[in-house]
């Protein structure tokens, strides 16, 4: 196997010269010089960076001979190089030939796309320093730009396993050309711009806007993703940005100016509402291989009309909400609200809103919310109809984003323990509710589909599928007295107490 | 981690060309892959060019004194690691055979680069010894190459007979023909002939050809320095039949 020692670039981030490089390794090493030639090297990952993560690096490096995929592993600090046909990007792990590669990248990425993250055309040469036997103990590889704007050229010293001393002597003779070490970092990896505010004195108008505006960049970042339908994560990023502005501007409704309750909460609750058909579509194609598994007397292939059917139903709703995020009416509207979050601090108001500081509303709003999830989840009883454990799940949600947008100002072990008892309710909430929805929704699609002439096995089959659903919604019914008994249990009060105590 | 291990009682039977080339095709594939020189003669090591020798010997490893990561040497291809022979590999035997477990230790040191490799290849040395029972147990595949002489196939047998026989887990048997002449009469009769009920055997036949041969001279994997051979093409044909899923 092999791995970088370091990589080293001219001083003055200069021309690297052959001549030079070679004169000097051949001190202490029989050096073969292999062709250059030309390679596009695409740096590959996600959207959000999953494989840079997990300290993987993927390369689809495209030479005159063929294509290769170039995996870099930490574990072993080994690479892997396949080669490969016709890849185009983005593509979801699907894409990637079945093997070493696959088996690395597809746990990591999952149902996210791999994208190009970067995409440079360089100038490659490889230096095979050999022993006495003819065998090769290091390589040292050449890697320059091939247009001026690309980053500098470098060379790197890649260790043979086993040959350590020979990687470390091929170092030393290199370091007598002046060569500097190439700092890490220098390749320009995105960073995080999240921000954080976490003065329990400032103006909750400050937290608020800061929380608002890395909403409104995460809605951004997204759309691209979105409008070009790379992968089904880029409308849930979305619209989970969207549902996070809304539960903000409810929660600041004390301290931000009127006009964001009476416009921007109306708009982004249409926002959100315009990209609801698309995901719950989403969710019932991802969810279709594994609802294939519940199956007992039908066969998972009956499901084909119905996969058929979603999809047709998708395009049809992607259509309609592509229209209106290319629409100027919604460029207008998130400039605007970039343009309104820019002035929020110089909005003239009553100083009593202005001037209510982040902590005082962090414990407002937090024991407000537990109250109402105490209270709602107190009034639920054996025969409460379905809508009231709907309402339940959105009070916890109420909560639960309480719990987020403060964060900065409440005790973090604390606000985890809490989560942590919120999660367990939410769970059981969300099982009861999504079940309640899917049946109706399925029970729509056999309508549907039966009108349009669908065969009897898929109908069945989704009758087993409904079965199921009924089984399910019973089973995180009756398991929701356990989880709100632990939600209320006296440790999970205390926890809540020193939350909204902590002032 | 999958391990194949050629194997044969008689020796001369093409069983490192098999490993060497197989390696380098696996590797070739992308598959992280092993080759572990169990012969003495080190032949697949000088193949690869890399000096016959683990500091510290079999015993070493054997007793797990020096961690078999510390011996594995990169070969000139990407993703081909080999584990060197060394000559006190002749006594093997007798250093497994001082430890608990003594059939299952090479198991056990393989299992610590389980992690590292998706294939692993025994090149192993001809006789049936403790070194082979082994092979047997540490083994997923066992190659076993075989001339197409009458005596061979009365080798297969009683190789087959002792795995059979062999207590724990057994490795699937895959026998092949290798250094096949066709022009001879006898080679055809027995490659027709062998009985393919009790053991599986490829289809695939190595001939013999002097490339094959020439392995030693260039010191590289036959499709390493001659792509386009019928070598190569054969031995691609092989591991395409026996290439792990």
């Amino acid at each position: 196997m092999i791995s970088p020692t370091r990589a080293l670039q001219a001083a003055d981030d200069g021309r690297l010269e052959l001549e030079s490089i070679v004169t000097v390794l051949s001190a202490q090493f029989a050096v073969v010089t292999g062709p250059k030639h030309l390679v596009r090297r695409r740096r590959l990952d996600t959207f959000d960076r999953r494989l840079d993560a997990a300290g993987l690096t993927l390369e689809h490096q495209v030479v005159a001979s063929g294509e290769r995929l170039v995996l870099g592993r930490p574990d072993t600090s080994s690479t892997v190089a396949v080669s490969v046909e016709n890849l185009r990007w983005p593509a979801a792990a699907d894409a990637l030939p079945s093997g070493p590669v696959w088996d690395a990248v597809a746990p990591v990425i999952g149902i996210r796309a791999l994208m190009v993250a970067s995409d440079e055309r360089r100038r490659m040469r490889r230096l095979d320093l050999r022993n006495e036997d003819g065998k090769t103990v290091a390589r040292v590889e050449l890697d320059e730009p091939a247009s001026a704007a690309a980053s500098p050229g470098r060379l790197t010293v890649r260790r043979l396993r086993g040959y350590d001393e020979q990687a470390r002597r091929a170092d030393r003779l290199l370091a007598g050309l002046g060569l500097r070490a190439v700092e890490n970092g220098e390749c320009g990896e995105p960073s995080s711009s999240q921000t954080s505010v976490n003065d329990r004195a400032v103006p909750a108008r400050v937290l608020l806007t800061s929380a608002l505006s890395d909403f409104l960049v995460t809605m951004r970042t997204n759309l691209p993703g979105l409008l070009d339908d790379v992968d089904t994560e880029f409308l849930h990023d979305f619209r989970v940005s969207v549902r996070r502005t809304r539960a903000t501007l409810k929660l600041g409704r004390s301290a931000l100016p009127e006009v964001m309750s009476s416009r921007w909460e109306l708009a982004f609750k249409s926002l959100g509402d315009l990209t609801t058909p698309v995901r719950d579509l989403d969710v019932y194609q991802l969810d279709l291989p594994s609802m294939s598994n519940w199956l007992v007397t039908a066969d998972p292939t009956d499901l084909d009309p119905l996969a058929s059917h979603l999809r047709r139903k998708r395009a049809v709703a992607r259509c309609a909400l592509m229209r209106s995020l290319r629409s100027a009416t919604f460029r207008r509207m998130l400039t605007e609200w970039d343009e309104r979050l820019a002035t929020l601090m110089d909005t003239p108001e009553d100083a009593d809103r202005k001037h209510l500081s982040a902590g005082r509303l962090a414990d407002r709003s937090i024991s407000r919310a537990y109250r109402r999830v105490a209270r709602g989840g107190a009034m639920i009883g054996a025969d409460s109809p379905a809508e009231d454990l709907h309402g339940l799940r959105k009070r916890c949600k109420e909560l639960r984003y309480a719990l987020e947008v403060f964060a900065p100002l409440i005790d973090q072990r604390a606000r985890k323990r809490a989560v942590a008892d919120l999660k367990g309710l939410q769970d059981v909430l969300g099982r009861f509710q999504d079940t309640e929805v899917q049946r109706g929704a399925m029970r729509g699609f056999a309508e549907e589909m039966m009108a349009e002439g669908t065969t009897a096995g898929a109908v069945l089959a989704m009758g087993e599928l409904i079965g199921h659903l009924d089984v399910e919604q019973d089973r995180a019914r009756r398991q929701f007295d356990a989880a709100f008994a632990r939600f209320e249990r006296p440790s999970s009060l205390r926890l809540m107490h020193r939350l909204d105590g902590a002032r | 981690m999958r391990v194949l291990a050629t194997y044969n009682i008689k020796g001369g039977v093409g069983k490192t060309s098999t490993a060497v080339n197989l390696a380098y095709l696996a590797a070739r594939e992308g598959r992280r892959t092993l080759l572990w020189d169990l012969d003495p003669q080190a032949a697949a090591t000088y193949m690869f060019r890399v000096r016959p020798r683990v500091k510290g010997g079999s015993h070493a490893l054997v007793t797990r004194r020096r961690p078999i990561e510390a011996a594995l040497k990169a070969t000139d291809f990407d993703n081909l690691d080999l584990l060197p022979a060394d000559f006190s590999y002749r006594n093997m035997d007798l250093e497994l055979d001082d430890t608990k477990k003594r059939t299952l230790r090479l198991g056990q040191l393989l299992d610590s680069v389980a992690a590292e490799y998706d294939v692993v290849f025994l090149d192993c040395p001809p006789s049936i010894s403790l070194v082979s029972e082994n092979v047997m147990h540490a083994s997923d595949t066992l190659l076993v190459p075989l001339i197409p002489a009458t005596l061979s196939l009365r080798t297969l047998d009683q190789l087959t007979r002792f795995v059979a026989d062999s207590q724990g887990s057994r490795p699937e048997v895959v026998a092949f023909f290798s250094m096949a002449d066709r022009r001879k009469r006898l080679h055809r009769e027995v490659i027709d002939a062998i009985a393919r009920d009790h053991t599986r055997v490829a289809d695939t036949v190595i001939p013999a050809l002097s490339i094959i041969e020439q392995m030693a001279v260039r010191r590289a994997p036959v499709p390493a320095f001659a792509p386009t051979s019928r070598a190569a093409q054969c031995y691609e044909q092989l591991w395409a039949e026996v290439c792990p899923r």
